[in-house]
């Protein structure tokens, strides 16, 4: 029926298929460097977080501790949590709360703790006593940094029954211990509607939970406004300070289970 | 698969999550495809790795939207399109794509004679200009098909349109790249074109 000099579609089809391969496309440039650098400054940094990782707890530490530490008179005043944390600004800490994170931020899976060392060898290379937290016992691994003054360490456990996987870390419970006392920052802190900041006491030392969805922090490493990065998400975190040491616990767990992990460090 | 070491589904997943390597990993699984789709869009190799960087880009963000255990590739696809149609220049810009693809063409790969081979190139380069004077639509649905292989239930997705409609839609688009082939088109008898 059709036209005997005309291509049917069968003809067509295999025209097309066999141009396919040999169609003169220009080379592929390389996207996943371009893609993961512009995801990744603002979101969960993957080349830049392994440096920065670190610095992140370490300045994230240094937020928390500053909050604790300027943010204690302003706490004194019986206003609501969420009016303090709407944007709290306190000689170079901002705790801002915004209207909508992005919802596939998160934070990286790889963390660069430090070194991976025993308790004994990390306690000779800061310059603080580490805490072990009674209740979860010996960690199943030690990092430890030196870079942070005073130096850093991490206790890292892995999941177990009750204390569930952490998206964010992939671990159970991940522990920091370092000397907030000695690192200034400049760091904001970014809330979003699906997280909370409450103001506790942990052993009669002021702290902050922040619980529910991921927030992110933040960091300005210079006045230069352009200067700044994002570094991480961190799931549910207990800080508080004690002694010129910043504690932190980031968990899956419910604030009471975190607070009891902090009241049982020794 | 077994074997194989992360699934699409289980890297978009860690990517919901934020492990950007994970992401990172499907960027370098699916960039050429990607760029090569924008480029059938744009017809211009600028544009068209800038549609697809920011189709990754655009596609990470909105990984949150993205229904878990759905097909990765044919979203992401959807994405790239988008991009490209936004980028498409001018038509000059087509033009004179096809003049490079031409000339590309001609001093590519080694021919079994040189008529042939002359034979052979001017055919490629009628079918691939047949291509690009075809509307985006039809020149998609051509090249998911019978360039990048997709399925049809792929095609669905990276279309946007319904499954039950993608066997048509090949057909209209055949039938007008048939529509602005010339009269005297023909398969070359010895092209590579044919199975045998």
């Amino acid at each position: 029926m059709a036209d005997p000099r005309r291509l049917s579609d069968l003809d067509l089809e295999r025209a097309l298929t066999a141009l396919g391969p040999r169609y003169p496309y220009p080379p592929t440039p390389n996207l996943a460097m371009a893609v993961t650098r512009r995801i990744a400054p603002r979101q969960a940094a993957p080349a830049p977080r392994l440096v920065l990782w670190r610095d992140s707890r370490r300045l994230a530490l240094a937020a928390a501790l500053l909050l604790i530490l300027l943010g204690a008179a302003a706490l004194a005043n019986p206003v609501t949590r969420d009016a303090i944390a709407h944007f709290f600004h306190v000689q170079g800490v901002i705790v801002n709360r915004v209207p909508s994170p992005n919802p596939s931020l998160s934070a990286p899976t790889t963390l660069n703790l430090g070194r991976l060392t025993t308790l004994a060898e990390a306690q000779r290379e800061v310059s603080f006593t580490i805490a072990v937290p009674a209740q979860l016992g010996p960690p199943d691994a030690v990092y430890v940094a030196s870079g942070p003054p005073g130096g850093e360490v991490a206790l890292a456990y892995a999941p177990s029954p009750g204390i569930p996987l952490v998206g964010q870390t992939g671990l159970g419970v991940l522990i920091t211990e370092f000397r907030g006392d000695l690192i200034p920052g400049f760091i904001t802190k970014e809330i979003g509607p699906g997280t909370t900041l409450e103001e506790v006491s942990v052993n009669g030392d002021p702290g902050w939970w922040i619980a529910g969805a991921p927030h992110s922090i933040v960091v300005h490493v210079s006045p230069n406004a352009d200067n700044f990065e994002t570094l991480r998400l961190a799931a549910n975190t207990l800080v508080w300070a004690h002694g010129g040491v910043t504690y932190r616990i980031e968990s899956g767990l419910s604030k009471a289970g975190a607070m009891r992990i902090a009241g049982s460090l020794l | 698969m077994e074997g194989r070491p992360l699934d699409d589904t289980a890297l978009v997943e860690r990517a919901r999550n934020g492990d950007v390597n994970a992401y990172e990993a499907l960027v370098q699984q699916y960039q050429e495809l990607a760029f090569r789709v924008a480029y059938q869009v744009t017809g211009d190799a600028a544009d068209a790795e800038d549609a697809a960087q920011e189709a990754f880009v655009n596609a990470y963000y909105a990984l949150g939207r993205f229904r878990a255990g759905a097909p990765f590739r044919p979203w992401l696809l959807r994405i790239v399109a988008n991009e490209a149609r936004n980028r498409r220049t001018s038509a000059h810009r087509r033009i004179a794509l096809a003049e490079r693809a031409l000339a590309a063409q001609s001093s590519g790969e080694a021919a079994p004679s040189p008529e042939k081979a002359a034979e052979a190139d001017e055919f490629r380069a009628t079918l691939m200009d047949a291509m690009r004077r075809l509307r985006d639509d039809d020149r998609l649905v051509l090249a998911y098909r019978l360039f990048f292989d997709l399925s049809e239930a792929e095609m669905a997705i990276a279309l946007n349109i319904p499954r039950g409609t993608v066997k048509s839609r090949l057909s209209r688009a055949l039938a007008r790249l048939r529509g602005v082939l010339p009269d005297d088109f023909r398969v070359p008898s010895s092209t590579g074109v044919s199975d045998g």
